[in-house]
């Protein structure tokens, strides 16, 4: 893994940047807010991870930027997604480049059920190459199995032929994998990859991605709830909690000097490899707001151990520590009481978890 | 695929010889015993029936000697009309039916898939609306309504135009063909259409269509190689019963249109209880419909890969 | 540290760590039950709701109409057969029928002509002699004659070729009638020359006839060129000059009563046999559901002619019975397959394994989440059976397998209705749509229950 200075993140204009993102849904029991103003950046050839506890936003963040939220019933309400400056919300090709699957391939949580059952593996790989290049259906068909040996598949040839439901789970995820990099696209969104797979296909599939983006150079947005692909994968990281970012920040500085109290309670509910048999997980009591109608301070107040008074009535807004590192917490307010484990700006270099 | 096909030639063997026996005891449990009992039956008849079925022999010899005609594709005799069998019935009529039948079942699953795809691709708009109105009708309207108010409609048509443009009734030409097979169909397209925009709804918001659309394919593309192809499989499933719903359909419509089919011929049977000719025809539709089924089913392997190779 | 809005004006005591109680989270939503969220949906659901009044007001119709409107369904109007609704019921009197020598009393004309008014008792038609007639024949049709079809009946033959008129008494109704008087050569081949003429009988009655149906007349004493009143038939009559209202809510009784005690019947049974099968399961199961499968096999209308024909309808019987044991008898291995499918699927989830765990008896694992799980199911498919048990009555009816007459039933009225069709529409009319009506209420109301019961079916429409 790469340690990445904050200045990285400041250098050279980012490939993609997303500004104050929302997005509601209209149901029948009103509308929900699923994404309340969410901005990031990530830059070309990075892994930007973004973390967060099942319905906190990511999917719909990263699936309204591919133009795949299903609109009505959802509804952007305001927000920007710069691709290398221009604005690519709402819109599905810029300056006659379509660009899903040319420049944002993406790959989705359950492989079993994410390619057509009754298409040719092939077939389904090659479709994006005749699309977006114009190629012949033997040169893309050719091609296809190239990418299904670049993803590790075992006899791409017989396999290309195969359809979906003749492939294991992990072979899948790496059809699919195959089929969103055909284009070579300039960012792979990977929306939570290897949920659906067993641990031992997990790694498998991880290693394949990194490889991948160290030899195509795309960017990667790594969906995922585990932080140990986090860890693992990732230069920056987002951690969302109730549609909104929590903390930002890059890995070195979400990890380990957290200046959130969430992302604190999501360590310290982490398993560790530490062989001290005193460290227990601790569970974040309680759950998530109900998005129909958000709280009016912070999201977290009513989970957080340190939640003060102007928590409940105030949104915090985000603190800047400086070098890109982020965090939406009223605990760095200047009149705020210091909690000893969380990192502050200008602080002596954080604690060590 | 093979052992497949054998596998399901033998349930289809055995589901007819049920079929059979439960006619045969169904017949013969007629209050009276119609078969030996004399009811306006003429001698000669009387004759050939007893040397055709064995009246005068315990039960359990009539099954054997009824399962044994059957064995060699023999049908009967009627019970009302002198030696005419009901192999030569089904040959002289049948080929309207089927005719008929034929037309009925192509109008009605083009239409289903067309009808379905619009309601699906126009969700909850105008054409969505005034489509799934008549689909609903056509779900909620007895056939025979259909073919009257065809039959009607057709009268008053002529009456406007001052000349016959279609046959009211009969059979024999194209244009006696077109108007009965279209009301005998449309029951069974209002079902397909429902059935198709069901399957299409439910694939537009499948994983793979998003996949799809993720790729970036051109919307005509994402509708017709990966939307249109799934949707239509279900439609393929229920091709089967929907003929079976088509042939008693066509009871109906036969009747009203006065077409010499072996429905009419089945209904005129049933209204007069010519006893053997019932038998027959009901047998005889009976492996017709499981040999439609097992048809519709192997051609399905065809089109489903998962199907074609399992 | 750059707090992210200056202009906020803060105070220490903002600061002051947050007091327990009030960190409470507010549930913005109540909890609902199953069968509280499934009726809020169905409320929702404007179709559906349509349709539960609708069958509320077809019961009333049912249940109270035949008490509102007290009129035997059998009796028969002769005077009044196959009227419309809203029919002339004012009939003139007029003097006993005389015989009549070839005279005319209305101005002369040419062509095919009428010598008398043409009235119910006799229409006196008049012509001109064709060259070269040895005879004519007259035609008498119910529906405009088009050219190159039928003339309609040919109801009379003259002797000679001088012989110029005819009078018409066969059993004339105040109808519109196209009569055609076609020339015959010696050897009774038709020519050309035809002659052609509408004509509108006005409805009379003689005072004799008047007073024997017990007419009576506004202005006392009944006299000739008087106008009386005939009974009332809302909705018409049929072929027979029955009362369509009475018969439509006689009809509804057996078509409901049909149409709901089938399928309650055969439901039971079917969650009977398949939760038995579902519960033992291995051999018994396997057993229990390859006999169902038969009974699949089974062409569904051709054995309910079967069956229909075998039970056999005695004389004097309705043939209800019958209908209902056979619609039994062939339709439960439906819901038995999906009742065994829901039972299995239920037994295998995590609650039941849960609650199992914890001790929970087997009557206990029955009431509280087998039932309760696979009610959803079966209330739909019962919902969805009374439409295809009326279906089944009417087409039966129809092909003449159904309900025997005398008993009225909708099926039945559809299948006397639909010979006179071209001429009496409202006969085949009434009946059609309140099987029609019926069934659309009965399949709305279960795609709304559907929808509203089942959130995972909830997209299929």
């Amino acid at each position: 893994m790469t340690t990445v200075q904050p200045q990285d993140i400041a250098a050279g204009p980012p490939l993609l940047e997303v500004d104050d993102l929302r997005v509601e849904f209209d149901t029948y029991g009103g509308s929900v807010k699923a994404v309340r103003g969410v901005s990031f950046s990530v830059a070309a050839g990075k892994t930007l991870a973004i973390v967060g506890e099942s319905g906190c936003g990511k999917s719909v963040t990263v699936q309204t930027l591919m133009g795949l939220t299903p609109m009505p019933p959802g509804r952007i309400t305001s927000g920007r997604a710069r691709l290398r400056g221009v604005d690519i919300l709402g819109r599905t090709e810029i300056g006659g480049r379509e660009i899903r699957g040319r420049e944002i391939g993406m790959i989705f949580q359950d492989p079993m059920t994410s390619l057509n059952p009754t298409m040719t593996i092939g077939r389904q790989i090659a479709e994006t190459l005749e699309v977006h290049r114009g190629w012949s259906r033997k040169r893309a068909l050719d091609r296809a199995v190239e990418l299904l040996d670049m993803a590790r598949i075992p006899e791409a040839a017989q396999r290309a032929n195969q359809y979906p439901f003749e492939f294991s789970g992990g072979m899948l995820q790496r059809a699919m994998i195959a089929v969103a990099i055909a284009c070579e696209p300039a960012i792979l969104i990977a929306d939570e990859p290897t949920t659906a797979l067993d641990v031992t296909i997990q790694a498998q599939v991880l290693d394949l991605l990194s490889d991948l983006q160290r030899d195509i150079g795309t960017a990667i947005i790594l969906i995922t709830h585990d932080l140990g692909v986090v860890a693992r994968m990732a230069d920056d990281v987002v951690v969302m909690y109730a549609g909104q970012v929590a903390e930002q920040g890059s890995v070195e500085d979400v990890f380990y000097r957290s200046a959130h109290p969430y992302m604190l309670g999501l360590r310290a509910a982490m398993p560790s490899n530490s062989s001290d048999r005193r460290h227990r997980l601790l569970p974040i009591e309680g759950s998530p707001p109900d998005l129909f109608s958000p709280p009016t301070g912070c999201a977290y107040a009513a989970r957080c151990p340190h939640a003060m008074r102007i928590c409940s009535t105030t949104d915090p807004g985000a603190f800047s520590l400086g070098g890109g590192h982020t965090a939406r917490c009223w605990l760095h307010g200047d009149k705020a009481p210091r909690v000893p484990q969380l990192a502050y700006a200008g602080a002596a270099p954080g604690l060590k978890a | 695929m093979w052992r497949y096909t054998l596998k399901r030639l033998i349930q289809g063997i055995i589901t007819v010889w049920f079929i059979a026996t439960a006619t045969f005891l169904a017949m013969h449990a007629v209050p009276g015993d119609p078969m030996s009992g004399d009811r306006a039956v003429s001698a000669e008849i009387r004759k050939n029936l007893e040397a055709k079925y064995g009246l005068d022999k315990p039960l359990s010899q009539q099954y054997v000697i009824y399962l044994g005609n059957l064995a060699r594709g023999d049908f009967g005799i009627s019970f009302t009309q002198q030696n005419r069998e009901v192999n030569d019935i089904i040959r002289e009529h049948f080929p309207v039916s089927a005719t008929l039948g034929i037309l009925a079942i192509v109008f009605a699953s083009l239409g289903g898939i067309l009808w379905g795809a619009l309601t699906a691709l126009y969700r909850n708009k105008l054409p969505d609306i005034v489509i799934m109105f008549f689909v609903i009708l056509g779900i909620s309207v007895p056939s025979f309504v259909f073919a009257a108010v065809g039959q009607l409609a057709l009268v008053k048509l002529n009456d406007l135009l001052g000349f016959s443009l279609l046959p009211v009734a009969g059979w024999g030409t194209v244009s006696h063909m077109l108007v009965p097979s279209l009301v005998l169909g449309l029951g069974t397209m209002a079902y397909l259409t429902r059935l198709m925009r069901s399957s299409m709804l439910e694939i537009i918001n499948s994983d793979y269509l998003r996949t799809a659309r993720a790729k970036g394919l051109p919307a005509t593309r994402i509708f017709t190689r990966h939307q249109l192809r799934n949707a239509i499989l279900p439609v393929v499933t229920v091709l089967g019963p929907s003929i079976a719903g088509i042939t008693t359909g066509s009871f109906v419509v036969e009747s009203v249109f006065a077409i010499p089919g072996l429905g009419r011929y089945f209904v005129q049977a049933v209204q007069q209880l010519d006893y053997t000719v019932i038998m027959g025809t009901t047998v005889f539709f009976g492996s017709f419909l499981v040999l439609m089924v097992i048809i519709v089913d192997l051609l399905y392997g065809f089109i489903d890969p998962r199907v074609r190779l399992a | 540290m750059t707090p992210s809005n200056p202009n906020l004006e803060t105070t220490i005591d903002d600061f002051a760590p947050l007091a327990a109680e009030q960190r409470r989270q507010q549930l913005s939503r109540p909890s609902l039950s199953y069968w509280q969220d499934a009726w809020i949906r169905l409320r929702a659901n404007r179709r559906a709701i349509l349709s539960l009044y609708i069958v509320i007001a077809l019961l009333l119709f049912t249940l109270l109409g035949p008490l509102l409107w007290r009129v035997d369904p059998s009796a028969q109007d002769l005077d009044q057969v196959s009227r419309p609704p809203g029919a002339e019921r004012m009939i003139t009197l007029a003097a006993p029928y005389r015989s009549w020598n070839g005279e005319a009393v209305l101005p002369t004309a040419t062509g095919l002509r009428l010598a008398y008014p043409a009235s119910t008792q006799s229409v006196r038609l008049i012509w001109d002699p064709a060259p070269g007639a040895a005879a004519y024949r007259v035609y008498r049709n119910i529906v405009p004659t088009l050219p190159g079809e039928s003339l309609g009946l040919p109801i009379a033959q003259t002797l000679t070729g001088t012989e110029t008129r005819y009078e018409d008494r066969l059993d004339l109704r105040a109808e519109t009638y196209f009569y055609t008087v076609v020339a015959l050569d010696e050897t009774g081949a038709e020519l050309t020359a035809r002659q052609a003429l509408s004509v509108d009988p006005v409805a009379v009655i003689t005072v004799a006839e008047a007073r024997s149906r017990g007419l009576q007349s506004a202005s006392g004493p009944l006299k000739i060129g008087d106008k009386v009143r005939f009974k009332l038939h809302p909705l018409g009559t049929d072929y027979l000059g029955r009362d369509m209202l009475a018969r439509l809510m006689h009809g509804a009784r057996v078509s409901l009563f049909i149409g709901i005690v089938a399928p309650l019947l055969f439901v039971g049974f079917g969650v009977a046999y398949g939760s038995m099968a579902g519960f033992l399961g291995g051999r018994v199961d396997q057993i229990m559901m390859r006999f169902a499968d038969f009974v699949i096999a089974l062409p569904f209308l051709l054995f309910m002619i079967l069956f229909k024909i075998a039970f056999g309808i005695g004389p004097g019987q309705s043939g209800i019975l019958p209908m209902i044991v056979a619609l039994v008898m062939l339709s439960w291995p439906g819901t038995a397959r999906l009742v065994r499918g829901q039972i299995l699927q239920v037994r295998e989830e995590g609650y039941v394994n849960a609650a199992r765990l914890l001790g929970a008896r087997t009557n206990y694992l029955v009431m509280r989440h087998m039932i309760p799980n696979t009610m959803g199911v079966i209330l739909v498919t019962l919902t969805f059976a009374v439409p295809s048990a009326i279906f089944t009555e009417a087409f039966l009816s129809f092909i003449g397998m159904g309900v025997a007459p005398p008993t009225p039933s909708w099926g039945g009225m559809s299948n006397e209705g639909i010979k006179s069709m071209l001429i009496h529409p409202h006969e085949l009319l009434f009946p059609a749509v309140l099987i029609s009506i019926t069934v659309l209420a009965f399949n709305l109301l279960g795609d709304g229950l559907r929808d509203a019961l089942d959130a995972k079916m909830r997209s299929r429409e």
